[in-house]
């Protein structure tokens, strides 16, 4: 247990002691600060819409990019990987710490975003549906970007790249064109858990596909990650 | 296996925002180490850091992040060290005080196995020396017998005297020796039998009544002994 407190003090250390994270902060918090805006000035807009826009296909996925490539994929460019990987610790381990990491630190930026923001923006009676709704559809679609992400870091050094056309060619475009890549898309399934809360979404997933896509890519990315962990290569100097 | 190993990687880059001390720690606290805190002390004060634990890597110097390291890879006592390039980036009193701890830690029982393109160092350090060209094995032992294993390659000996003439003329006529030649007040010899000739040179001086000042092999170098296996 212990190794495992130490490997996530040390990504924890890793992703809070730097200025990145200040912006992603900021980030985070930008959909807040437009739900002001637009309380100040008087707009009623719908506040599902919002967060639809803003915060799941907009600053969760980048949030969840930058931390999760951050958790892992940063220390393996650097070569400090290696002070990790040279340790008698099972590599699922090392996957699981980098993973909850990673996955906690984009859903505590993410989730406070969006009650923040449907609170200022909450035009119903009731904003607990829209806030509720969202709030775990950040919490269940945040954590499996960031794992994605994060395995996807562990494969390529472009995986700040990758991630970003995924998010917005894959996502942004192809899911609009064609109808199937909307199975294959992590933001379709966490719109879709939204709206099994009774949130209004358009076009939604069934609920059971959201579930099982978002679990699919959860357990997969794990168990990839510690796959590939496994086959990390411990090489010299260039 | 990584319990009984500690590495010691080339590349420099540690945690920089860790201070040593922590970084010592939390080595310890990966490898499983009971008392993470006084292996990390301990460890620190083995690479002699102790002054600046308390500080954050990325403020060390080249010599500090190799110590830095190294009290890393040791916090677990391991019985085998591995060093890539240990010496590198390293000014030569950082050398000295590397050499002098590599040295102390062999001298307590453990293996040491660091690699380096300096032969010097390797030379002054190792008990025993793997050369690898070109990704293969070229020769593995103690570099002295593997001169001398050599046979192919002409020793070379300097040798000063009290007449190096007549004793360059006396050395010629042995069997072992197969060239002499006077060097700068010196006699310079080749010989393709290093035993026979060490054997037959007092002897020789004797006979000629010469007085030997001083007898030198000039390419008994770890680096000669790797250019010559590099050219075969």
């Amino acid at each position: 247990m212990t190794v495992m407190a130490a490997l996530v003090d040390v990504t924890l250390r890793g992703l809070l002691g730097r200025r990145r994270f200040l912006l992603l902060v900021l980030l985070a918090g930008l959909p807040v600060l437009i739900a002001l805006l637009i309380r100040v000035s008087g707009g009623r807009p719908d506040a599902d819409r919002v967060l639809d826009t803003l915060v799941v296909r907009t600053v969760m996925p980048i949030v969840a990019l930058v931390i999760g490539t951050a958790a892992i994929g940063s220390e393996i460019e650097d070569g400090t990987a290696v002070f990790l990987m040279v340790k008698p610790i099972a590599r699922w381990k090392i996957a699981l710490a980098k993973a909850v990491v990673a996955a906690g630190l984009t859903v505590a930026l993410v989730v406070p975003a969006i009650v923040l923001t449907g609170l200022l923006l909450g035009t119903r009676a009731d904003p607990t549906t829209s806030i509720v709704g969202f709030s775990v559809a950040g919490l269940v679609g945040g954590s499996a970007y960031a794992i994605a992400f994060m395995t996807l870091s562990v494969f390529t050094s472009r995986a700040l790249l990758l991630g970003l056309a995924y998010t917005l060619i894959w996502e942004g475009v192809l899911a609009g064109l064609l109808e199937g890549t909307r199975f294959l898309s992590v933001r379709q399934a966490t719109l879709g858990v939204a709206a099994a809360l009774g949130v209004n979404v358009r076009e939604p997933l069934a609920p059971a596909v959201s579930v099982g896509v978002l679990t699919i890519v959860l357990v997969g990315a794990f168990l990839l990650a510690t796959w590939r962990l496994a086959r990390f290569e411990i090489r010299g100097g260039d | 296996m990584y319990r009984r190993v500690g590495l010691v990687p080339e590349r420099e880059t540690v945690h920089g925002y860790l201070t040593g001390r922590e970084f010592a720690r939390l080595n310890a606290r990966l490898q499983g180490v009971p008392d993470a805190d006084a292996a990390a002390a301990r460890a620190i004060a083995t690479v002699d850091l102790t002054e600046a634990a308390d500080r954050p890597i990325g403020t060390y110097s080249k010599g500090m992040r190799q110590r830095a390291k190294l009290a890393g890879a040791l916090v677990h006592d391991p019985t085998i060290l591995l060093l890539d390039e240990p010496f590198n980036g390293l000014d030569p009193r950082q050398r000295l005080h590397m050499m002098a701890l590599l040295r102390t830690m062999a001298a307590e029982g453990r293996t040491i196995l660091f690699s380096s393109h300096i032969l010097e160092e390797v030379e002054r350090l190792a008990d025993s020396v793997l050369v690898v060209y070109a990704g293969r094995l070229a020769a593995a032992g103690d570099f002295r017998s593997i001169r001398r294993l050599m046979t192919d390659r002409p020793h070379t000996f300097t040798v000063s005297s009290s007449d190096d003439r007549r004793l360059a003329a006396a050395l010629m006529a042995d069997p072992s020796v197969f060239g002499a030649e006077l060097v700068g007040g010196r006699v310079a010899i080749r010989t393709a039998d290093y035993g026979g000739f060490t054997r037959a040179l007092p002897r020789i001086a004797r006979a000629t009544g010469v007085t030997l000042f001083e007898v030198a092999p000039t390419d008994d170098s770890l680096e000669s002994v790797f250019s010559y296996l590099v050219r075969r």
